[in-house]
């Protein structure tokens, strides 16, 4: 016995240390531990040792043997790790290999940002059909037939009691007539119009609102409004509530917001005026109830209708409402 | 409508300036939408000075003047008589746009340059001379601009009125909501009318003796009708109107006639009831009867078109025949002419929805139409007609005839509305009190009465026609108290939430699994082409060609309600296409409209799910060209969509080549879950494709959405993850080519072996060294036990029989 094996286990790692290459630690590891190696060999003649002794020494020794092999080992892996790292070099300038998405049309994006708005206002959403009788779109509306509110709203006519919608106010009286208050419910939904330039497309989409209860006024009417529009737009939104006139409201509003584009100052886009009309409102005509057998002493409510591409328009500055539905990918990737 | 701020003062005092005024009428409900000087016109008319005058050398009588215009003088050929040396006139400069519509530009006048035009009061609107150039003051500074020089300035509001209020289609309607929120009191012209005596004179016995002797009025149809007054006026002579009167009508948009005429319009703009005035030498047997057209009768109005009636419109006839559509237009046979001496003056009441009708009915709409289908003032009739009499005799110079026939057959029901305050202030948010919601009421001429400490009896004036009910008084109160004023509240809104509608859910879980499978969604409108089913190449007999179609369009384009979202896409492709968007992967969500069959009834609504992929499945890039899509790529859009809601036993089975026309044979697929078929699959049929003018290949897809929303599962479990390791075996089988993929793997799921986990085809192959006729086809089949480590031998036992019993099913061989 020459070495100890603590002689045996320094020589062996000073040795490691001054290895160069991944062969010289497997001639290493063959050296120290392999079958002819020498903490192998210093194994073997344990045997030779006095009995007190031998255990001790056993002990060490393996103790020892397992050191070197996973220091030979985590050299050796050290080793090859560092010899994948070379001087080649990729161009990260060239393009990524892209997974396209699609997008969702701007439309019905702004129409999930209203309907998220009010289900947060604890609004129910519904929705109606798009052809409708004369009836749901006009007369339950308090709009008779002759009536100069008619010239409002240009209609397409499918037969003479069958129109398109010109409007997602239908969805009032329908609604209604399932249910009984209180109701807090907005429909969006596509309307019709004969109508076709900068402004106007034949098919549009609009939101209608309405809440009814036993104590609603036209300051809570109010209320909701302001809420809305300082989320859909932002906080410091002007706005202005005006008079105006549908069959179906009483009193009626108009919902003027401080122009977006201008910011009140006047431009084209609001015509010089400063304000931008938005959303029709008012509170709900009481023929309406009594189309639907609600009881007129024990219930209000305020309804409200806006165009969605509209506020699209403002949000996103886009001056030709046509945009919308020519479907060209240019526009709809930009959603 | 127009009104200018010059007739409003005749009425009411104004002190805001007329910005402040638009924004007041605006908060009232009197929307304006225009604000503009009705003098701008004369901007770049300038005061000159005639610095000389000189013979036109071409012409004798045309002359030759130069013009100081402050600072220059400029060449200016003259025709007038009465210009001289050192007179100041106006003189127009390029770029004037006159009154009559003509835009003056430089011009060379037989040979000499005039840089300007010396103008007379015709030519600059300011009056009704034309027979020399206007002589302005010689104190008036040279070069300044004409309207500034002369003080001219009137403010003209264009108003958007609403149909609810015809009382405000006047300038006193105006003036009256004005005075409300001004607080001040409308001062209405003073009538006079100064009628002769009854008693018959000697010295003119044509024009003595009362209206009665001379006329008469019969109304046949006082449902159409209820009211109508009328007066004489003889001894008038027909000329133009001074001009304070046409200024008048020019300043609100109309246009001067004579001065019969102009009065009528004059009255009309001034209280809203319209007027007509007839001939009454031509009117047969001189006396009115009014009464209902029948159907196909015929008659000329005014502008000299014939015009067929039918029932239901309403006319004015004289002893023998019709001279006037009532309310609407008068007629060729009646109308005032430059000999007329005598008139009958007609101001009368009609009927709102006959008036309304005969307008829509004859594409007639006049100033008169427009009133009375909104709702003239029943109570007016004769107020109106005795300020038009008063004008005439003022202004024509002629003899009223004593006495007005005034019929009311239907006088209007009184309208009394009790109005509680506390009703009111609840509906509106506000806590105004009795005295205040009274004050408001009583300054737009409502008549209030106490009732109690909260009830009010409110009787409306008879011109408000829009007021029925007590909600009516509400906005009245409410607008005239401001709606900025009324305090912004919440209401009480309970913490219980409606479960959401599943539809609405579904949609928008769809719209976003599709824009991150690639796809844009795109928004066609609801109508297409009449010719979309030809296009469609759907067969003669298609149920689908029984369509929707719209009665008036605005387009061939748009004729029809969509049976189908295809033409939608297509055309959305076409256009793309045309501007170089080659690469396309689309959807749209939307209803489709299919007609019942029943007349006058609503179509069938359904929502359908379609997809259109065309051009390339991957796009060039540096390190691989373009990859064309194919039918597995949208196959495989569709499959990841229904795996991700939760559908699991889909199947795509092939279409017969008839059953759908516009996929090409043996590339379309029905889209089944639990033998129920939910939409297609396909590629657009050549045909169609040329048919939309469409080159490249392009596949799409249809979903039922409405039936995807009843497979698709409410509740998602979850499954243990294997313990155990799993071990897989590859089988390669020939069979015949026409063999589907599909029953092979269906069949490995039929043995039901619990042991095969999953199954996966990796290969598909024809060709050399594949005999003709067969195809090779190579699967991976998992094993795995939910129990053990699965034993080499086991597998390969259960693999080899699998294998077998494939063999003997397909007729297969295995490969050499």
């Amino acid at each position: 016995m020459d070495k100890t094996i603590e002689q045996i286990k320094e020589d062996a790692l000073k040795e490691l240390e001054a290895a160069s290459g991944p062969e010289s630690i497997k001639a290493l590891s063959v050296c120290y531990l392999g079958r002819k190696g020498l903490v192998t060999q210093f194994l073997r003649s344990i045997s030779s040792l006095p009995q007190e002794k031998r255990a001790d020494a056993g002990k060490k020794a393996n103790e020892v043997k397992k050191l070197l092999d996973t220091a030979f080992k985590k050299a050796l892996k050290q080793l090859e790790a560092e010899s994948a790292v070379s001087d080649d070099r990729i161009d990260v300038s060239l393009p990524g290999r892209v997974v396209k998405r699609g997008s969702l049309h701007p439309i019905t994006q702004i129409t999930q940002e209203i309907c998220d708005i009010f289900s947060r206002l604890g609004f129910d959403i519904a929705e109606g059909p798009e052809v409708e009788t004369d009836y749901y779109n006009f007369e339950a509306l308090n709009i008779p037939k002759n009536h100069p509110a008619r010239d409002m709203q240009d209609t397409f006519y499918i037969s003479k009691n069958i129109v398109l919608r010109t409007h997602t106010s239908p969805t009032q009286p329908r609604i209604m007539e399932k249910r009984k208050p209180p109701l807090r419910v907005i429909a969006p939904g596509k309307v019709y119009r004969c109508d076709s330039d900068l402004t106007h497309t034949p098919m549009f989409q609009q939101v209608e609102g309405f809440l009814v209860d036993k104590k609603s006024s036209f300051g809570d009417l109010k209320g909701i409004l302001t809420t809305f529009i300082h989320k859909i737009f932002d906080d410091q939104t002007r706005l202005r509530f005006r008079p105006s006139f549908f069959p179906f409201t009483e009193p009626s509003a108009e919902i003027d917001i401080g122009c977006v584009m201008c910011r009140g100052k006047g431009c084209r886009v609001c015509s010089q005026t400063g304000w931008l009309e938005i959303i029709g409102a008012g509170m709900v005509h009481p023929a309406l109830f009594e189309n639907v057998g609600y009881d007129t002493k024990l219930y209000t409510g305020f309804a409200f209708g806006m165009g969605i591409e509209r506020i699209a328009m403002l949000k996103y500055g886009i001056d030709d409402i046509r945009k919308f539905y020519e479907n060209d990918l240019r526009f709809l990737k930009q959603f | 409508m127009k009104v200018s701020l010059s007739w409003l003062k005749d009425y009411i005092p104004i002190k805001m300036d007329a910005e402040d005024l638009a924004e007041a009428l605006t908060m009232a409900g009197l929307e304006v939408e225009a604000v503009s000087d009705r003098y701008n016109y004369l901007d770049t008319v300038v005061v000159g000075r005639v610095v000389e005058v000189n013979p036109h050398p071409n012409a004798n009588k045309l002359k030759l003047c130069s013009v100081d215009i402050g600072g220059q003088t400029i060449p200016v050929v003259c025709g007038a008589p009465n210009t001289k040396k050192d007179m100041l006139a106006p003189c127009a400069l390029p770029g004037t746009c006159f009154p009559n519509g003509i835009i003056l530009e430089q011009s060379n006048i037989r040979g000499e340059v005039s840089k300007g035009m010396l103008c007379s009061p015709v030519e600059l609107g300011l009056g009704i001379s034309g027979s020399g150039i206007m002589e302005l003051k010689q104190n008036l500074a040279v070069g300044d601009k004409l309207h500034h020089a002369l003080g001219l300035s009137d403010t003209v509001f264009e108003i958007d009125l609403t149909p609810n209020r015809p009382d405000c289609l006047s300038i006193i309607g105006t003036a009256r909501e004005i005075a409300a929120f001004q607080k001040t009191k409308v001062s209405y012209p003073e009538i006079n009318v100064s009628e002769p005596l009854a008693e018959p004179l000697a010295e003119s016995p044509d024009t003595a003796g009362d209206i009665s002797n001379f006329s008469s009025v019969t109304i046949i149809d006082p449902d159409l009708c209820p009211r109508y007054s009328a007066r004489l006026v003889f001894d008038i002579k027909i000329e133009p109107s001074p001009f304070w009167l046409q200024d008048r009508l020019v300043s609100v948009g109309l246009k001067p006639i004579n001065n019969i005429v102009d009065i009528t319009n004059f009255v009309m703009m001034e209280t809203g009831q319209p007027l007509h005035a007839f001939d009454f030498d031509r009117l047969a047997e001189n006396r009115i009867v009014v009464r209902a057209a029948e159907e196909g009768e015929q008659f000329t109005t005014l502008d000299q078109k014939e015009r067929i009636l039918s029932t239901g419109m309403l006319l004015i006839c004289d002893g023998e025949k019709p001279v006037a559509l009532a309310g609407v237009m008068g007629g060729m046979n009646s109308e005032i002419e430059d000999s007329t001496t005598r008139i009958l003056l007609e101001s009368a009441y009609f009927d709102p929805i006959c008036i309304r009708k005969t307008s829509k009915k004859t594409g007639l709409a006049t100033d008169a139409s427009h009133r009375f289908e909104r709702g003239t003032d029943l109570g007016g009739t004769v107020k109106a007609l005795n300020r038009a009499v008063q004008l005439i005799s003022e202004i024509c110079g002629g003899k009223i005839i004593h006495g007005i026939i005034d019929e009311y057959p239907k006088p209007a029901p009184e309208r009394i509305i009790t109005l509680s305050v506390d009703a009111s202030n609840r509906r509106l948010g506000t806590s105004l009190s009795q005295d205040e919601i009274e004050q408001y009421l009583k300054s737009i001429e409502f008549a209030v009465e106490k009732i109690d400490d909260d009830k009010l009896r409110v009787v409306p004036p008879s011109f408000r026609v829009d007021i029925n009910r007590f909600e009516d008084l509400t906005e009245e109160i409410a607008r005239l108290y401001g709606y900025n004023n009324i305090e912004t509240t919440f209401p009480l809104i309970p913490a219980e939430a409606r479960p959401p509608s599943k539809k609405i859910e579904l949609r928008n879980r769809i719209k976003q699994l599709m824009t991150c499978l690639g796809f844009t969604e795109a928004i066609n409108y609801s109508f297409i082409n009449k010719l979309s089913c030809d296009r469609l190449e759907l067969k003669a007999d298609d149920p689908k060609r029984l369509m929707m179609d719209v009665l008036n369009p605005i387009s061939e384009d748009q004729a029809t309600m969509r049976i189908s979202l295809i033409p939608g896409l297509l055309e959305t492709m076409q256009y793309n296409i045309s501007v170089q968007n080659r690469n396309l992967k689309l959807f749209e969500i939307g209803n489709v409209f299919f007609h019942t069959g029943q007349k006058d009834s609503l179509p069938d609504e359904v929502e359908i799910l379609s997809g259109l992929w065309t051009g390339a499945r991957v796009d060039a890039y540096w390190g691989s060209k373009e990859i064309s899509c194919d039918f597995y790529d949208l196959k495989g859009a569709v499959e990841e969509l229904l795996r991700n809601l939760g559908i699991i036993n889909t199947t795509f089975t092939a279409i017969e080549p008839d059953a759908c026309c516009y996929t090409k044979p043996g590339y379309s697929a029905r889209i089944i879950v639990d033998d129920s078929l939910i939409g297609l699959l396909g590629e657009i049929h050549p045909l169609v494709l040329r048919n939309y003018d469409l080159k490249q290949k392009a596949y799409v897809f249809e979903l039922d959405f409405d039936k995807l929303i009843g497979i698709v599962p409410d509740i998602k479990l979850a499954k243990p993850i294997p313990k155990f390791p799993a071990t897989s075996r590859d089988i390669t089988l020939i069979v015949d080519k026409d063999i589907e993929a599909m029953n092979i793997l269906k069949m490995v799921e039929i043995l039901n072996e619990n042991l095969v986990e999953n199954l996966h085809l990796f290969d598909v192959y024809e060709g050399s060294p594949i005999p003709a006729g067969k195809k090779s086809i190579s699967l991976r089949i998992t094993y795995r036990s939910a129990f053990e480590t699965l034993e080499d031998e086991m597998i390969n036992s259960l693999h080899k029989d699998i294998t077998g019993r494939l063999i003997k099913e397909f007729d297969a061989i295995l490969p050499a």
